[in-house]
């Protein structure tokens, strides 16, 4: 043991002197701090816009709830706020946060009209990229580590000093190992004590931060390990980086692109423009036919309201709701194809991004911070279970005429109670599947 | 320049050349290079030119589907709606720039301003996130590496195998060799941007301006130049191979890969934005005030009523030889428009404030330089969302207070009020479909090129800037190239 | 010819035959060199001395025949080899961002050999590098001092065996003279020494036997005698007949 920890202690000491490596380093650590402080801040921004969002939408529906007393006023005026919240991870993996809304107000007229409305942020900075410590991990650090290590028996050889190591050298992992080993955690560490430390800020769980570590390392040994035998035997440094900035562009890039452009020729997905149409289309119309066409559509879904639907004058609010629900109900075939769609997407995603470490990466570590296109997925069904309980629960006062006091509409639902519910659930099917 | 210096520098030129088609790895790299920026023009051309035609038939379509309504009573036209498209510049066949990131329709109703819905990156794979396949792309981030690639050996190599003391010995001066070696990589430059310069031509043909085309052209000609002069830059000052090139990589590493992020980064984090979502509160509160213009009661209205009674001399507004309903309709949405274009001015200022200061950072890095001089000049900028979105309100706000018109002048008060009564009063509620022709059509361009010109011309500064500094650094080098 | 009891011989190659890349670089190669003897090994360009001492090293696989040290083959005792030779090679490039002393210490700690500052100053006084720059980054030094720290490294491996590739190309002759007084003084306190070199007056001057190596083969060997020098004009003659072979 002693005589290991003497040769990572030469060849610390050896690393220390060389100045590009130490640039390099340096580097690193400051682009990882970068990214990590970005992310927490930018988290936290995202938590104060919902702190202010939730009590403005309190003060908001209860002046709404107020001002208007009918059953259909009330459910016409109350916007309700539904939104997913960063995770204590997210500041790490902020990502596709910036490309799907993770907020929304709704309120009881037909979903499809208002569930493609996006809140996200400037379009020009999401094109450029955000750099989030997962950026940074996934993208960044295998061309740090070929910097680090290709170079590591090339330019012994071009410089005369190979065969003087190698035969002076006790054992090959004395000098290699250990040479190797010293960069190799000193990038570690520079790319993840950032991470510790923002992960200690905002609380992640142990779990995550054992399961980014544990996926990190994996990464990076998977670099470093194909850094070194690439460059085994060459004595061009030059030619080692070039071939594995090669090979990096070629996960990084060309395969991606390919398997987008594969994707998108496989999966045929309706425009999105249809939905709405076809919603707004159905509403509209319902205006000019019978309305007893867009009752009897309403009651083949909810079949308890049956002896209800008789209208006494033109306009009823019971009437005014079934067709908005009528009009969700004729673009949900094109609504389900679509997010069908968008699933299969990503799931042929996935097979590509097999070949492509960076993405997998990527893809992995976006899904232990809940951030990525099937966390958007869940949150955006949670908004379709809200928005079906929020209607559940005013039809009973829209059909029968009860009363729709205080006292009932404190019972409201409420999104987040909702999504308190389905964490439980969860939680106790995965207990009783154990 | 004598004649004999101009001789020797195309020498130098034609050596390198020679060097490069006997080195497997220039090859190799050259022919992707071209073969990367090759396929990226085709496909993009032929995705943009599908998007572009798509949507010019969506607007038709939308316009045809709107006119083509039955009698209705004017006001639910108001809420039927219309759509605005996007459709795309014809030099966007090149840099689609926000184009996938930014919904390219809207839905245009009364009351609302609705933000542009469906973003292609929403329905996309995700597998884009580090690059896609446009030439913007594969020309502002992959063809630097490709000269550094080809060119990190350039005077380097003849350092490390001694020629470059024989070189100069025989009288060719260390600025001689280094115009040659800079000579050789132009004419790469040529090459990679050859297919950029034919498709820009081509959009000639959809009515891209020749200054537009040509600044576009420039503006990539010089952005890889900065890049031909650090590459020689760097491979005169280190004195080996190996070192030119890390120093290289790494370079490209910072100005190409975290620069652009570490920009747009910053701009996010020094200017906050409030959402869509946050602002609306305000709008809410704000238009409370107003008054609700489907209530004619809303004592808000109150003033608004002394005065039409007034104007008319009646006593109470079924009196009125005018819609009421219509007029507080279309007096409140003019209000209630005010008060949203107000914020959604306020959060376009945000937005260019935020993208002001990311374009800063084409000072530090060239590649954020050509990034915005290429979305500006292209216009697939945020600049000209903002237009579209400004113009998209407007055909709003026209067909909306049409409608209203229709609202005040064909449909009676007294059929208005009794409208829910019963079926026959609802159907006497109601005006003729030709009043339905009144959609202008909506056909949103580009911005003029001069205005494109004068905003893309910070970044033709920045670039500007690192070409005289770099020739600076490099003749100082050349003068003592050893 | 010189008979030896091969047995004693401390390296030795037998019937050695190695091929780089399906060329045949040495053929049927014999020679020995016995303990406190000074061998080189000489030839021109091409004529397989550098691919004799790699595989010496152990860089090189035989494809036939034997090459031993102390007796043990060098391939199936590599880790034995190296600690019982030290390797000067041609350009004897040390790291030039560190000083000389700190490139001994890295060396010596690669070795896993523990020498104090005292012995290091030793091995530099025995090779005569200068004081002052021996706290000197290796950059600014001549190749005369670099090789001077090299062979002071080796001297402080204790390795019984020096193994020097070209040692005195690229030398002033004060260097070379300062150099061949060097390493006999090192085969006198009992250093065996192989060096191979094309520099036929350089190895008459300080070797005890020369082989003559040509294509891959041994053609000649000379001995000097009882306390005088190899003759330079026989070498140089059996050298030069390259031309008319």
């Amino acid at each position: 043991m002693n005589y290991f920890f003497q040769q990572l202690n030469r060849e610390w000491r050896f690393m220390l002197r060389q100045k590009y490596i130490l640039i390099l380093l340096t580097c690193t650590f400051l682009i990882s701090s970068f990214s990590v402080l970005s992310g927490l801040n930018e988290i936290s921004q995202q938590q104060q816009t919902l702190e202010r969002l939730k009590a403005a939408d309190t003060v908001d529906r209860e002046a709404a709830q107020k001002k208007h007393h009918d059953p259909g006023s009330i459910a016409y005026y109350s916007f309700h706020l539904t939104s997913s919240a960063p995770s204590n991870l997210a500041f790490a993996a902020l990502g596709e946060r910036d490309i799907y809304p993770w907020k929304h107000r709704i309120k009881m007229l037909a979903l499809e009209g208002q569930i493609y409305e996006s809140d996200t942020q400037n379009a020009e900075l999401a094109q450029a990229g955000k750099i989030d410590f997962v950026f940074v991990l996934s993208a960044l650090s295998p061309l740090l580590i070929i910097l680090l290590f290709h170079d590591l028996y090339a330019s012994e050889r071009t410089s005369g000093r190979h065969d003087l190591l190698v035969t002076t050298a006790k054992s090959s992992w004395a000098l290699w190992g250990a040479r190797g080993a010293i960069r190799f955690i000193s990038l570690l560490l520079c790319l993840m004590v950032p991470f510790y430390f923002g992960a200690w800020l905002s609380g992640t769980n142990l779990s995550n931060v054992v399961m980014v570590s544990f996926w990190s390392v994996i990464y990076l040994i998977f670099w470093t390990i194909l850094s070194v035998y690439w460059g085994k035997n060459a004595s061009s440094a030059p030619r080692v980086a070039s071939g594995l900035i090669g090979i990096w562009v070629l996960f990084a890039f060309i395969i991606p692109i390919l398997g987008d452009l594969t994707i998108n020729k496989l999966v045929h997905s309706p425009e999105g423009g249809d939905i709405v149409l076809t919603q707004r289309e159905a509403v509209n119309d319902a205006w000019d036919i019978p309305k007893e066409t867009t009752m009897d559509a309403f009651i083949a879904s909810y079949p308890e309201w049956k002896d209800h639907v008789a209208m006494e004058s033109e306009f009823e609010w019971k009437w005014y709701y079934a067709f908005q629900q009528v009009g969700d109900q004729t673009a949900a075939p094109l609504s389900q194809a679509y997010r069908d769609a968008a699933h299969k997407k990503y799931q042929l995603a996935g097979i590509a991004s097999l070949l492509s470490p960076p993405l997998l990466l990527q893809r992995v570590l976006t899904r232990l911070a809940n951030t990525d296109a099937v966390a958007a997925f869940q949150y955006e069904q949670q908004i379709r279970d809200f928005h079906e309980r929020l209607r559940l629960f005013y039809y009973p006062f829209l059909f029968t005429q009860q009363k729709l006091g205080e006292t009932q509409l404190a019972t409201m639902p409420s999104f987040e109670k909702l999504t308190q519910i389905q964490k439980a659930e969860l939680n106790s099917n995965i207990d009783t599947s154990q | 320049m004598s004649q004999n210096n101009l001789s020797k520098i195309i020498i130098v030129a034609k050596d390198e050349w020679r060097y490069w088609l006997r080195s497997k790895l220039a090859i190799s790299v050259m022919a992707i290079g071209l073969l990367l920026t090759l396929s990226s023009v085709i496909v993009t051309s032929i995705n943009m030119m599908e998007l572009s035609h798509a949507r010019h038939e969506l607007q038709e379509d939308a316009e045809e589907t709107f006119v083509e309504q039955p009698d209705r009573h004017p006001h639910r036209m108001v809420h039927y709606g219309h759509y605005a498209f996007r459709t795309p510049a014809p030099l966007s066949i090149l840099d689609p720039g926000i184009d996938a990131y930014t919904g390219n329709s809207i839905f245009l109703e009364g009351h609302r301003q609705n933000s542009a819905m469906f973003a292609d990156q929403k329905q996309g794979t995700a597998l884009t996130q580090l690059g896609s396949l446009t030439p913007a792309f594969i020309v502002q981030t992959l063809a630097p590496l490709l000269l550094i690639l080809i060119g990190y050996s350039s005077v380097s190599r003849e350092r490390e195998s001694q020629t470059l003391t024989y070189l100069l010995s025989q009288g060719t001066s260390g600025n001689t060799l280094i115009l040659g070696k800079g000579l050789a990589l132009l004419s790469v430059i040529g090459l990679i941007l050859a297919p950029l310069a034919v498709a820009a031509l081509i959009s000639l043909h959809d009515g891209e301006s020749i200054t537009a085309v040509l600044a576009f052209i420039l503006g990539y000609g010089l952005y890889l130049s900065v890049w031909a002069l650090l590459v020689l830059l760097f491979s005169s000052a280190l004195s080996k191979n190996s070192e030119s090139f890390t120093a290289l990589a790494f370079v490209w590493i910072l100005l190409c890969v975290v620069m652009p992020r570490v920009a747009s980064t910053t701009a996010a984090t020094s200017v906050p934005a409030a959402g869509k979502l946050e602002t609306d509160f305000a709008v809410i509160a704000e238009l409370r005030k107003l008054g609700d213009g489907h209530n004619a009661a809303d004592p808000a209205f109150d003033k608004l009523k002394a005065e039409l009674l007034e104007k008319y001399n009646v006593d109470s507004i079924d009196q009125l030889p005018v819609n009421y309903r219509g007029i507080i309709a279309s007096a409140a949405e003019a209000e209630l428009t005010h008060v949203l274009n107000e914020f959604a001015e306020q959060r376009m200022q945000t937005e260019l404030s935020q993208i002001h200061v990311s374009r800063q950072f084409g000072w530090l890095s060239p590649m954020v330089a050509i990034r915005s001089l290429s979305m500006l000049v292209v216009g697939t900028s945020i600049e000209t969302h903002h237009r579209f979105l400004r113009e998209a309100e407007a055909l709003r706000f026209e067909f909306v207070q049409a409608l209203n018109k229709v609202h005040v002048e064909k449909l009676s008060y007294q059929d208005d009020m009794n409208r829910n009564k019963d079926a026959a009063a609802t159907q006497k509620a109601r005006v003729s479909a030709e009043n339905w022709q009144v959609l202008e059509d909506f056909n949103f361009e580009v911005d003029k090129a001069k205005q494109r010109m004068q905003r893309s011309l910070a970044a033709f500064l920045q670039l500007l800037l690192w070409i005289v500094l770099l020739v600076v650094a490099i003749r100082t080098i050349g003068k003592r190239l050893i | 010819m010189v008979t030896t009891d091969l047995s004693n011989a401390l390296i030795k190659a037998d019937s050695l035959c190695v091929s780089i890349k399906n060329k045949s670089i040495l053929k049927n190669l014999s020679f020995h060199v016995d303990t406190g003897e000074i061998y080189a090994l000489l030839g021109g360009n091409g004529a397989g001395k550098s691919t004799t001492l790699k595989t010496l090293l152990g860089f090189n696989t035989p494809s036939s025949g034997s090459v031993t040290i102390e007796g043990k083959e060098v391939n199936q005792a590599l880790n034995f080899v190296r600690g019982k030779t030290a390797y000067l090679p041609e350009s004897a490039t040390l790291y030039s961002h560190l000083t000389a002393r700190e490139n001994v210490n890295y060396f010596l700690s690669l070795a896993d050999i523990k020498k104090t500052d005292d012995e290091i100053n030793q091995a530099f006084d025995r090779v005569a590098l200068q004081a002052d720059a021996r706290d000197r980054h290796m950059q600014t030094y001549s190749k005369g001092m670099r090789q001077k720290t090299a062979i002071a490294l080796a001297i402080l491996r204790e390795a019984p065996i020096f193994l020097l590739d070209e040692p005195t190309s690229g030398l002033d002759p004060v260097a070379i003279d300062e150099f061949n007084q060097l390493v006999r003084e090192l085969a006198s306190t009992g250093a065996t020494i192989l060096m191979v070199t094309h520099d036929v007056y350089g190895a008459c001057q300080v070797a005890n036997r020369i082989g003559l190596l040509r294509d891959g083969e041994l053609v000649g060997e000379f001995a000097a005698a009882e306390n005088s020098r190899i003759d330079t004009e026989q070498v140089h003659a059996a050298f030069a007949q390259r031309g008319t072979a």
